[in-house]
């Protein structure tokens, strides 16, 4: 009998440690990931930038001051040879391959200093310009041999600077991982997310209202909420093949009679399709929200003779209004970091310039992430983990808000 | 006037309307009585919606026909004899015309569509300016047809009230018209491709190779076995290995033995996983799961083993789903009375025998409904086995093997460049149709066996 | 089965009012005469139909959708139940308190404040604000809240929350006052005050009031209906009712038999 409950208590603790290896793994393969992606990620935040000394005087470098100041500077400085000017610099500086160690664009930021201070034309000066890609991925600790060595070379002799990347959060998308940018991606989240919020939202939360407060038990509310409950389960892919279906065929046969055209990346497309896929998530929060509200509230204003529109506009809305944005929040941080559906109506543009508006062609983050993660070039890799370490950061924050709100407002009747 | 522009004006007559209908109640004689029907304010809005909604009706219906009449009318110039029959041509044409009546200095344009430009600019500005005069007159006509209405005994609260009773209904009928939508959208579209394809060589052909068309017998390359023992294989068996034993003995775990911080701690942890978006999680599964997995096979001794094994991407959803199935099974256990759990701890058993022999199977309805649920959502799980499966279609046991799915082949089949209605295109539609119903399917039963099992207990 | 009293016409007056839920006949026929500056108890054993009766007299029934009203209930003589007759209106004048009690989680001052808003009872901030307070001075709360109006109304007592909601319908200006059993929930001191207040009041409204407690009946009303099973058994004068019931069932009540 004593062996018998020994061993049945053995069995209990296997059990157990059993249970809390399932929670402790469960953690630790999150745990795991939000470690690769910071490991990988936050040299994406870095930049590395050289130390040009630069005369451009000495160089046979001239162009007229007076056209400085004029929207032409730009031009006045390209046509000048101002690009060359910074390759021989280059190749002065830090020997043969000097060219190759900075980025094409480097010769844009000597083009912005002098227009900020055009007495650099006159005299030697030393500029921090972008190193190329492969300048930066050697050290980093993948690159040729000589790369390596020129990298160190230089690093002895104290022309490598290292800093934080403003480019990563200002700049868009580029074919070149050292110029890349979130900022256009994030704008059109931004943009993709207003235009979702703005129809899922109000239709959400009204049909809610409908369905809890004043909705006759017939077969059509049966069926609104058959169709909402359905909706909820519907993988988000087929979204994606609604929005191409009706919003593409439709509008691109209007447009190409008349309408102007809609571009398949525009945020008002993926906006749309984004709020019919989260719409049931808000409508499901809400009603539970407004449920939650005590009938004696609903009694005690109908007492008095408000009108049943009255009632839910004035009390049992606001009551219910923390329940719901809990809800919402929770339903837009999903749309967030949806891509399928994107995907699938074309919202996967190469977009250099940030979108202006709900029609121009746009492209979200999570879309972002997914192009450069399938980029070659092994710059792209630490830019992907970045913008995902971004994106994870933007979700936290808004699931935080949600868990913020639900416990401040939280009322028990 | 662009529509901006317009809806503007007509909100501004609405704010006209609100305000002379409000001055016009304030004003009323109370006639001996202690209270009207209806406040100032709600004459104010019920005028207001008179002066609004009839013209802005009208605007939504009138720039769906507007191009039509527009074209129409071109059509009918003798200007336009000289455009192609061809309806493709034809509209090229106009378009670019419409381009230039815009910018006269767009560049690269058919000499016909500058010739026809100021006709198209004309005839297009002459439709927008009927459409803002309608628009304004009935905004006018409706505005004081509601001002003229207002007396002290009229219910202008019934009337506005209804309005907004019908706002709500017609919010609520958004998801019949998006569910309408999907299943005809995704039938039509199938409907066509079963027209290139029979639906048996479909539903049951297991050769997959949609890059290799042959267009006497598409049917011969479009067979979507492999793709549903892929989906099957990654989604409802590797998938389900890891999640449902990880998500039930995490939820044990907690709602049994952990100590309540450890619950409010380690709850919303878990719940993270579900939070975190699935592009993150191909993009991890294609970066660092797939590889060691490779390496894993090249151990066992398969040198030539694929870097994108059904295994990597199963295991990786499989963790996506555990807080699913978790968050279920725990709802499912805390639904057991506790009378039972009393009842067997007092007999002596200790806390895993309850749990094991009491509380589980008396769960189990439940838990087998997460499951379904856990299922439907895996199978439709699209970034994962984007970034992490492979796209060749076999049908393997090895998880070590590559396999593809059904949602990947959507997203493959629509992210070419091919034309839209090539069967290559259309089979998409049939997968995602197929994919509807199994989901749809398994949602029905599951919800369904929820339903019997809280009945059950209550 | 009625009883015709002077005078007259009679503020609010029921016909065979019958109502059921779904196949469940909860009013048979009730015939009723309620009169301006009298309070009227409805007494009867729990489920015998006095409050869903109640309900019926500002239609508060509506809002349960399987409920159904036959017959034809007069407010000075005029059918509330006619297609014409504005529910929100009706409700303005044939106010109610419930059982328990339901102030707004607002502050005391727009509690008391909404109805006025609602209806366009002020025309000013000023006139709002002594509506609130001549409310708040007849309900017997304005002393205790006078300094803290913008207080939650929930952070009151329970028998204060109680005055709050009589003071709250009192601010529509009613004619009839509906009470569903308005001191159940609440301890004797504050029940004490209630019935106090309820005394006040009579002089300006028509009061009636459901009570399962036959001594509070005795207590506030001048005159008491017996209910049992959905009808009405006896109507009259309190004194008679107490003293001198002239149906059987109605004394096997009253003497403890059942209930």
């Amino acid at each position: 009998m004593q062996r018998r409950i020994r061993r049945r208590y053995a069995a209990e603790r296997r059990f157990r440690v059993l249970g809390a290896g399932a929670v402790i793994l469960s953690a630790a393969f999150l745990g795991f990931l939000l470690f690769t992606m910071v490991a990988q990620g936050w040299r994406g935040f870095t930049t590395t930038e050289l130390a040009l000394p630069i005369d451009l005087h000495a160089a046979g470098f001239h162009v007229e001051r007076a056209r400085l100041n004029t929207p032409a500077a730009d031009l006045a400085l390209a046509s000048a040879g101002l690009e060359d000017a910074v390759e021989n610099a280059a190749t002065s500086a830090f020997g043969p391959d000097g060219a190759t160690l900075i980025a094409p664009s480097a010769w844009t930021v000597l083009r912005a200093a002098v227009k900020r201070d055009p007495a650099i034309l006159e005299r030697r000066t030393v500029v921090r310009v972008p190193a190329s890609t492969a300048f930066d991925r050697a050290l980093a600790g993948e690159g040729t041999p000589a790369m390596k060595a020129t990298v160190a070379r230089l690093q002895r002799a104290g022309m490598v600077v290292r800093g934080f990347n403003w480019t990563f959060l200002s700049e868009s998308d580029s074919t070149d991982p050292v110029a890349v940018g979130i900022w256009g991606a994030l704008k059109g989240s931004l943009l993709t997310m207003a235009i979702t919020f703005l129809i899922a939202f109000p239709v959400g939360v009204l049909s809610a209202i409908y369905l809890e407060e004043y909705a006759p038990k017939n077969r059509w509310t049966d069926l609104i909420e058959v169709s909402i409950n359905n909706l909820a389960a519907v993988p988000s892919i087929i979204f994606g093949l609604l929005g191409l279906a009706v919003f593409l065929g439709t509008w691109e046969i209007g447009g190409r009679v008349f309408g102007p055209m809609l571009p398949r990346s525009a945020p008002l497309v993926g906006g749309v399709t984004l709020a019919l896929m989260i719409m049931p998530v808000i409508v499901i929060a809400s009603r539970n929200a407004i449920k939650g509200v005590p009938p004696s509230i609903r009694d005690a204003a109908l007492g008095i003779g408000a009108s049943p529109i009255q009632v839910v506009f004035h009390h049992v809305l606001p009551l219910a209004m923390p329940g719901i944005l809990t809800g919402t929040i929770i339903g837009m941080a999903r749309a967030l970091g949806e891509t399928a559906p994107l995907l699938l109506i074309g919202m996967r543009a190469f977009i250099v310039t940030p979108p202006d508006g709900v029609t121009d062609p746009a492209t979200v983050l999570p879309v972002q992430i997914f192009l450069w993660s399938d980029e070659v070039s092994r710059g792209f890799v630490e830019k992907t983990s970045a913008a995902i370490l971004v994106l994870l950061a933007v979700l936290l924050a808004m699931n935080g808000l949600a868990i913020y709100l639900r416990n401040k407002f939280e009322t028990r009747w | 006037m662009n529509g901006f522009a317009l809806c503007f004006v007509i909100l501004g007559l609405g704010l006209i309307g609100w305000l002379t209908a409000r001055a016009r109640a304030l004003r009323f004689d109370r006639g001996g009585r202690k209270r009207l029907h209806s406040l100032p304010a709600q004459h104010g809005w019920y005028a207001a919606a008179w002066t609004v909604l009839p013209p802005l009706l009208f605007l939504a219906v009138w720039s769906a026909i507007s191009p039509g009449m527009v074209r129409q009318t071109i059509l009918r110039n003798p200007a336009a004899a000289q455009l192609s029959d061809f309806a493709f041509e034809r509209d090229s044409v106009l378009a670019q015309a419409r381009a230039v009546a815009e910018n006269p200095y767009a560049g690269d344009v058919d000499p016909l569509a500058r010739r026809l430009a100021p006709l198209v600019g004309a005839t297009r500005s002459r439709y927008a300016w009927i459409g803002t005069l309608v628009a304004a007159l009935l905004a006018f006509a409706a505005g004081a047809y509601a001002i003229t209405r207002i007396r002290p005994d009229f219910r202008a609260r019934s009337q506005v009230e209804r309005t907004l009773m019908m706002t709500l209904l017609v919010a609520s009928l958004i998801a019949i018209l998006t569910t309408l939508g999907i299943f005809v959208s995704l039938f039509w579209e199938s409907l066509r491709f079963f027209g290139h394809v029979p639906i048996t060589d479909f539903l049951f052909g297991t050769h997959w190779s949609p890059q290799v068309i042959d267009a006497k017998d598409p049917g011969a390359s479009l067979g979507a076995v492999p793709l549903f023992w892929g989906t099957f294989f990654i989604g409802a068996v590797i998938a389900m290995l890891v999640a449902i034993p990880f998500g039930l003995m995490s939820a044990v775990y907690l709602t049994q033995y952990a100590s309540p911080t450890t619950r409010r701690w380690m709850k919303p942890t878990l719940e993270m996983l579900a939070g975190v978006p699935t592009v993150v999680y191909g993009y991890f599964a294609a970066l660092t799961v797939a590889p060691a997995m490779r390496q894993f096979a090249v151990l066992l001794g398969d040198p030539y083993a694929s870097s994108e094994s059904a295994l990597a991407a199963g295991l990786v959803m499989g963790v996506m789903i555990i807080p699913f199935v978790s968050s279920m099974a725990d709802d499912s256990l805390a639904a057991v009375p506790t009378a039972m759990r009393d009842g067997s701890l007092a007999m002596g058993a200790t806390t895993s025998e309850t749990i094991s022999k009491v509380l589980v199977p008396a769960a189990l309805p439940g838990v087998v409904a997460g499951v379904l649920l856990a299922v439907s959502r895996a199978i439709g799980e699209t970034m994962i086995v984007v970034m992490a499966a492979s796209g060749a279609a076999t049908i393997t046991l090895n998880p070590l093997e590559s396999a593809t799915t059904v949602t990947k082949q959507i997203v493959d089949l629509l992210t070419g460049e091919a034309e839209f209605d090539s069967p290559k295109t259309l089979a998409a539609f049939a997968l995602g149709l197929t994919l509807f119903v199994i989901t749809l399917l398994l949602n029905i039963v599951a919800l369904r066996v929820v339903k019997k099992y809280r009945e059950a207990y209550e | 089965m009625s009883t015709a009293f002077t005078p007259v016409s009679h503020k609010m007056s029921a016909r065979d009012v019958s109502v059921a839920y779904g196949d469940n006949q909860a009013v048979k026929n009730v015939s009723i005469d309620i009169d301006m500056d009298k309070v009227t108890a409805f007494i009867g054993p729990s489920g015998c139909g006095k409050s869903t009766f109640l309900r019926t007299l500002n239609r508060m029934n509506d809002t349960i959708p399987s409920a159904r009203v036959t017959g034809e209930i007069l407010l000075d003589g005029e059918n509330i139940y006619s297609a014409d007759m504005d529910v929100v209106q009706l409700r303005a004048r044939v106010g109610m308190v419930f059982q328990k009690p339901n102030p707004f989680p607002k502050s005391i001052f727009e509690n008391v404040a909404y109805g006025p808003r609602i209806h366009g009872l002020a025309t000013s901030r000023a006139d709002l604000e002594a509506i609130v307070e001549r409310s708040l001075k007849r309900a017997g709360l304005w002393e205790e809240v006078k300094d803290r109006l913008s207080d939650s109304g929930t952070a009151l007592s329970g028998g204060q929350q109680q005055r709050l909601c009589i003071a709250r319908a009192i601010a529509v200006d009613p004619e009839v006052i509906l009470m569903d059993e308005p001191a159940s929930a609440l301890d004797p001191i504050a029940t004490a005050k209630i019935e106090e207040l309820i005394h006040e009041l009579r002089g300006r409204y028509a009061i009636v009031i459901v009570t399962h407690n036959m001594q509070q009946a005795a207590r506030v009303s001048q005159r008491t209906a017996f209910f049992h099973l959905g009808q009405l058994v006896e109507y009259g004068e309190t004194d008679n009712i107490f003293t001198a019931p002239r149906q059987e069932r109605t004394k096997d009540y009253i003497t403890g038999r059942y209930g």
